[in-house]
């Protein structure tokens, strides 16, 4: 029961609500003995389709009602088809069994009036015009404006419009415009925002190198961010279009790739951007002369199917006289990446970059939304949409520069938004490692793996990213956080 | 496992009741007993007599409650599991949700949920289940809810929570890379979320069945954990109570959909456990016992489930661990030896 209120009556009204309610009770189980009889008969006719309408009028949940009309249908339509007719009657014949359609079209939508998010007409209403020999597309793609304008949220309508519109062959820029228009009429509309995620893909491929990949062309990024900042503005408390926002700065995850490795003479690590699995993986050393050597036997840290970190007990002769290392899988194409050398150890590591460049167009764009965001929160400080959207334009303008801005409305984020506490702190925690860990890989190559020190980073609260850090002998970090991971954070020399 | 029921219309335009810090209310565990004992004893009940098309659901819904409750022993078994024996359809293998109803994959998990909780799929042709669920995958991975069609996302799940159980190797009875595939097309690149099919909008409901399904399959690797585990957590509300998408009401069953999710990528610490219960515990019918929606309206059997199984996910002194994937009683996982993956807090 949904949004049903309890509501409080007298005595009186509950005997007659409970008498009304026993009257029904007792139609309704009239009706299903008749129609449970005539199904055991197998009696698919119009006295079956009578009994079934009124029920399905009132609760279209039935669904085993619904499955005996089609079989009322298919059993008409071949009826039709089975009596003999001259060719010029042909016509007429289809126009009878086109006419079995129609009758049970205009059923699903006199039910869809009182119930438009039933799962059971949509789809009755599907079948229908996968079964039909001539199918109105056109029809439908109206009948869902017509309904999206009743209920602009409703997700039902939504996925048959998604299908009847490819059916019908509507162009995507047709849907685009729709899509604005609703989005004008409504910025609070998350479904529209939805929608027009998917068409400005396709019809705007992103063709440059950011990875990962900008959603769309960079000209249509620009206009994208201006439109959607408006929106957000004319209500800032409203979270669809800062949902939409954030698509568009591109927060995705890293793509799949090896960020650290390290192979001593009993042991080797291999680190993974983000989790994935063994699955055909190979690696492989290479040096001069063309020697090579495939290490093999790797496990998962975590000891679950998939992890970012992987390790090997292979012995290894000497492997600082590789130079570079080839790594496959089934889910990551062959790279080659270059190996340093640290003591008798051969290792890779690359931190990854938090921002890229965008050209100097959506730049500017960037820049005047953060102005604009700033002077909001003059007057709003507590705003925490633009608190949080303010400290990602930093980020996607330029993470180093803006860092101590960034933790310092983060940490302002966990007390205006304090439901979501552990997420911004989380959140803080990760931009701070990547910081740290450019920082790291940019010290001397003979010191680096000996230690990392993250003991003075006051707001790191957990370890995101921890696969960067097992190339390294030694983890410092704070009291706090020794606590929190109690001997189980490894690193190089703990494996 | 049914959301038929989502398909009522809310009425999004009231506001969200916000629950009063001050006053925490206390689970009424008895009359939450004594609610769900009663469910069905009057047979001629106009509710009960509605919801005839959900009936083995209902009773899954009301089982596990029970058990989670450490209060089993109070339905009766033996009648239970000869309800279910007269469900299965004995030309496809699939359940009915009662007498006279076709089979659907939908009940045939709740069947299987419920023998497996009181450890009686013995009692069943579990074979005849299995080609059921083999004969509902189509060639683009997904799977029919019945032999009409209907494709969605909770099927996929439905599909491999049902074979799990059973102790059914996935790779040797469907095409789990297929049925994969599928799932991970129904994924929304704007927030990591999931829809019912391809293309669809991304609603907690179905991202729980997504989620459990890549749970159940090993593959949680191939979620966006930051992306979708930030979307999820914006679910909650002032009140504390969770709602299914941007813009919408809290409502008790998304705190399980939402929460179970968390739960299961290892962040359920993004939300406020401590809010939410109260919202919880605010939508508790104090008369008659029950869960409803929202505070103040009326409680049915379908929230009195997902009220309790997220009050045991936030570690409610008093009630049984839950297991997030399959909205089961740990315990009966342990028995079955069946470990779906969870990711770790970082």
């Amino acid at each position: 029961m949904h949004g049903r209120l309890k509501v409080r009556t007298t005595e009186e009204e509950r005997e007659r609500k409970k008498k009304e309610q026993a009257l029904k009770v007792k139609a309704y189980k009239a009706a299903t003995t008749k129609i449970s009889a005539k199904r055991q008969n197998q009696e698919y006719d119009d006295e079956m389709l009578a009994y079934t309408t009124p029920i399905l009028q009132r609760n279209p949940d039935v669904s085993t009602l619904w499955n005996i009309r089609r079989e009322c249908i298919l059993a008409k339509v071949k009826k039709i088809k089975e009596e003999e007719v001259t060719p010029e009657k042909e016509a007429i014949q289809e126009e009878h069994i086109l006419q079995v359609f129609e009758t049970e079209m205009s059923l699903t939508e006199q039910c869809l009036l009182v119930n438009p998010k039933s799962y059971n007409i949509w789809h009755h209403r599907m079948w229908l015009l996968e079964q039909s020999p001539k199918a109105n597309w056109q029809r439908e793609v109206m009948l869902c404006n017509k309904y999206l304008k009743m209920d602009e949220r409703n997700f039902h309508t939504w996925d048959y419009k998604r299908y009847v519109v490819e059916k019908a062959q509507v162009p995507k820029e047709e849907e685009l415009d729709f899509c604005t228009e609703k989005i004008k009429v409504n910025f609070s509309n998350y479904s529209s925002w939805h929608h027009r995620s998917l068409l400005l893909p396709a019809l705007y491929p992103y063709e440059g190198d950011a990875k990962p990949k900008r959603p769309m062309s960079e000209e249509k990024l620009k206009e994208e961010l201006e439109m959607v900042l408006t929106a957000a503005f004319t209500d800032p408390y409203d979270s669809s279009a800062w949902f939409y926002q954030r698509w568009l700065l591109g927060y995705s995850q890293p793509e799949l790739a090896a960020c650290a490795f390290r192979c001593s003479k009993d042991k080797t690590v291999l680190s993974f951007t983000k989790l994935t699995t063994k699955e055909d993986l190979k690696v492989v050393l290479t040096g001069d002369g063309g020697k090579t050597l495939e290490i093999t036997d790797f496990l998962t840290l975590n000891n679950q199917v998939s992890d970012t970190i992987f390790y090997s007990k292979n012995p290894v002769e000497d492997p600082s006289m590789y130079q570079n290392l080839e790594v496959s899988s089934k889910a990551l194409t062959s790279i080659t990446l270059p190996l340093s050398k640290y003591n008798d150890d051969a290792y890779y590591f690359h931190a990854l970059e938090a921002s890229t460049t965008y050209t100097p167009d959506v730049l500017d764009q960037l820049k005047s939304q953060l102005e604009s965001c700033e002077s909001l929160l003059e007057y709003e400080p507590d705003s925490k949409w633009c608190l949080l959207t303010s400290a990602l334009l930093m980020r996607a303008i330029d993470c180093q520069e803006y860092h101590d801005k960034t933790m310092e409305y983060l940490k302002k984020l966990q007390k205006v938004d304090s439901l979501r506490e552990n997420y911004y702190k989380d959140l803080a925690s990760k931009w701070i490692l990547q910081k740290a860990l450019i920082q790291w890989s940019k010290t001397d190559g003979e010191h680096m793996l000996k230690s990392i020190d993250l003991s003075q980073e006051e707001q790191l609260t957990c370890l995101t990213d921890k696969q960067y850090l097992i190339v390294a002998d030694e983890i410092i970090l704070s009291k706090e956080l020794t606590k929190r991971y109690e001997g189980g954070l490894k690193s190089f020399s703990n494996i | 496992m049914d959301f038929a029921s989502f398909a009522k219309p809310t009425n999004s335009d009231a506001n969200s009741p916000t629950t009063d810090d001050s006053k925490t209310e206390e689970l009424h565990f008895w009359k939450h007993v004594e609610y769900i004992e009663n469910h069905g004893k009057d047979q001629d009940d106009y509710e009960y007599c509605m919801t005839e098309f959900l009936r083995m659901s209902g009773i899954y819904w009301g089982v596990t409650a029970l058990d989670i409750m450490n209060q089993l022993e109070r339905l009766d078994r033996n009648s239970i599991i000869e309800f279910i024996k007269r469900c299965q359809c004995p030309t496809t293998g699939g359940f009915a949700p009662c007498e006279g109803h076709d089979p659907h994959i939908l009940y045939t998990l709740s069947a299987v949920q419920i023998l497996c909780i009181y450890d009686a799929l013995e009692q069943i042709d579990c074979e005849a289940v299995v080609k059921y669920v083999m004969s509902l995958q189509q060639h683009d991975g997904s799977f029919f809810g019945d032999r009409w069609g209907e494709v969605d996302t909770r099927f996929s799940f439905c599909a491999v929570a049902i074979l799990t159980l059973l102790k059914k190797d996935l790779a040797t009875t469907i095409d789990v890379e297929k049925a994969v595939q599928f799932v991970m097309s129904c994924c929304n690149q704007t927030d990591g979320g999931f829809g019912s099919k391809p293309g669809a909008e991304s609603h907690a409901g179905l991202i729980y069945c997504c989620v459990g399904f890549l749970s159940l399959t090993h593959r949680l690797h191939l979620l966006d954990v930051d992306k979708l585990g930030w979307w999820l957590c914006e679910r909650q509300l002032p009140s504390g109570g969770l709602n299914g998408r941007p813009e919408k009401l809290p409502d008790v069953c998304y705190s399980w959909w939402v929460l179970a999710s968390l739960t299961i990528m290892g962040r359920l610490h993004w939300i406020s456990a401590d809010k939410l219960k109260q919202f919880i515990l605010s939508c508790q019918d104090n008369e008659t016992g029950g869960f409803a929606d929202r505070t103040g309206n009326l409680p049915d059997i379908f929230h009195t489930l997902f009220g309790i199984g997220a009050l045991s996910l936030l570690g409610f002194e008093g009630l049984k661990a839950i297991n997030a994937t399959l909205c089961m009683p740990q315990y009966v996982m342990d028995r079955l030896e069946i470990k779906p993956q969870i990711l770790e807090r970082p």
